[in-house]
């Protein structure tokens, strides 16, 4: 299949999903979004605790990271929700989501006179554009518009050894046989086999970017003054076999195979079009590099886990796939594919990625997801220094 | 014939996953490359922990992926259970930042 069926935006992009999601651009503004969303059906609340008090890059990253959810290709149109006056402007996003050519509404609770009135016009908002989305119609678009993330989750000694391969298959099938991009993250969990990661940049300058975003996460880090042994690997991973953050990282770079990188792109910038790999520059907590890669444009995500994970994206669909038999039966309802029986030899890694590759296709064409089914999600946005 | 819920991803390296539990005492023989090796499992070992295969003295690297996971912290014997008793990390270490990390890491 070269093709799916998807949703066409003005900016050109295609959509595996039409979503509205109702954003809160401060704290507090996210009482209000949660009730609107609990309101109207098939709305999406986006709420975080920032958006003031925050310094320029944080505030930029804040900033950048809603407008990827309100923009992104899987999103008809947003319902912005401000307080009052903030550093991260609701009107001013509300603006920038306009600009895509999609429907974009803004409420300031301030402006409404108290959040009764806020409401009342959020829910007023909501309501029209869900059902000018629910209109839409799906067309025929190839595949080379999609955008692969990759993530994982609760890694174990079989990340590894098994599942991460898979997923490594399934988005350089995208990305050599499609034209499709693919997106994987979280630079801590590079420590241990970063020279090799950077050897497969496609360029010096990116060579030598990637291995100074790691120094700079591992100084980070240092200058802590702490062990962070515990905190990376964590509990869990260690529960299943991991030993040190490096052994972790030498599993978790499989998942994004061998081939060429494009480019390393900040926390929540836009996964540029031309086809490849690229990675974004997150930490290894896995909301927070997963709502990154969100707002990069990422139409689908999978976490590749070992344990098992509730991990999930309200705006991407999350598919998970797991190589380790006890997780399959630990957490069913987590699994979306299950590839253990190539964990030993009983069935191949090509037949691996054959199974992710056929979900993949179900997902994008309109298939839920085992988190979507279950209106699961997550959403923090990776805070760089301290409030004010 | 070696076990293949013991496997050693390089060659060079001087750890096997275990993918299924393990025995104190029992004689397991795994795939290192082209050869075999068999070890006599010192003690209980879980579904996705590892053992060792061969001696790994204080200090030296653990290797696994071909490529170093830490050092070990005290003597590790042929069939012991290597995991964050015996092993420690070299990275995001500001408990010991600039003790002859670099050295370390990328052996």
């Amino acid at each position: 299949m070269s093709e799916f069926l998807g949703y066409e935006r003005d900016d050109g992009s295609i959509g595996i999903r039409n979503h509205v999601p109702i954003i809160a651009t401060a704290p507090y503004a996210n009482d209000t979004v949660e009730r609107a969303a609990d309101i109207v059906e098939n709305t999406i609340p986006i709420t975080h605790p920032l958006g003031r008090c925050q310094t320029k890059p944080d505030v930029f990253q804040t900033y950048r990271t809603l407008l990827g959810y309100a923009t992104h290709p899987n999103t008809y149109g947003a319902v912005v929700v401000a307080h009052a006056g903030e550093i991260v402007d609701g009107d001013e996003l509300a603006d920038d989501v306009a600009e895509t050519g999609r429907p974009s509404e803004s409420v300031n609770v301030h402006r409404e006179k108290g959040v009764m009135n806020a409401l009342k016009a959020t829910v007023d908002a909501a309501q029209g554009m869900v059902r000018d989305a629910s209109a839409q119609r799906r067309v025929p678009a190839d595949m080379s518009n999609l955008t692969f993330g990759i993530n994982c989750a609760t890694s174990d000694t079989t990340s590894g050894l098994c599942q991460h391969k898979a997923t490594a298959g399934a988005a350089w099938r995208l990305i050599d046989e499609h034209g499709g991009r693919g997106v994987f993250a979280e630079t801590p969990e590079f420590f241990g086999g970063e020279r090799e990661l950077a050897e497969r940049a496609d360029s010096q300058e990116v060579e030598q970017k990637i291995l100074d975003r790691v120094e700079w996460w591992d100084q980070r880090l240092q200058a802590t003054g702490y062990d962070v042994r515990g905190a990376q690997p964590t509990p869990d991973n260690m529960d299943g076999g991991l030993t040190t953050i490096e052994e972790k990282s030498l599993g978790a770079l499989v998942k994004s195979g061998d081939g060429p990188i494009q480019d390393i792109v900040d926390y929540g910038a836009k996964i540029p079009d031309e086809s490849g790999m690229y990675i974004m520059d997150t930490p290894g907590h896995g909301a927070e590099s997963v709502t990154g890669i969100g707002a990069g444009g990422a139409h689908f995500m999978i976490i590749s886990t070992g344990q098992g994970h509730t991990l999930s994206n309200a705006v991407m669909p999350t598919i998970k796939i797991t190589g380790n038999p006890g997780s399959a039966e630990r957490v069913p309802e987590e699994t979306d594919v299950d590839v253990s029986e190539a964990l030993v030899g009983e069935q191949s890694f090509d037949w691996a990625t054959d199974q992710l590759w056929e979900e993949i296709e179900e997902v994008v064409n309109g298939k839920l997801t085992m988190s979507e089914a279950l209106g699961e999600s997550q959403f923090a946005i990776h805070r760089i220094g301290p409030s004010t | 014939m070696a076990d293949k819920y013991i496997q050693v991803v390089q060659p060079t390296d001087n750890v096997a996953t275990a993918l299924r539990a393990l025995e104190a005492g029992e004689a397991v023989t795994v795939a290192v490359g082209d050869e075999e090796r068999t070890v006599e499992v010192n003690e209980d070992v879980r579904f996705g922990h590892k053992i060792a295969i061969e001696e790994v003295g204080t200090g030296d690297t653990v290797t696994k992926y071909g490529k170093s996971i830490g050092n070990a912290i005290e003597r590790i014997a042929p069939g012991d259970w290597v995991h964050v008793h015996n092993v420690e990390s070299n990275y995001g270490r500001g408990d010991i930042a600039g003790e002859n990390r670099a050295e370390a890491i990328h052996e």
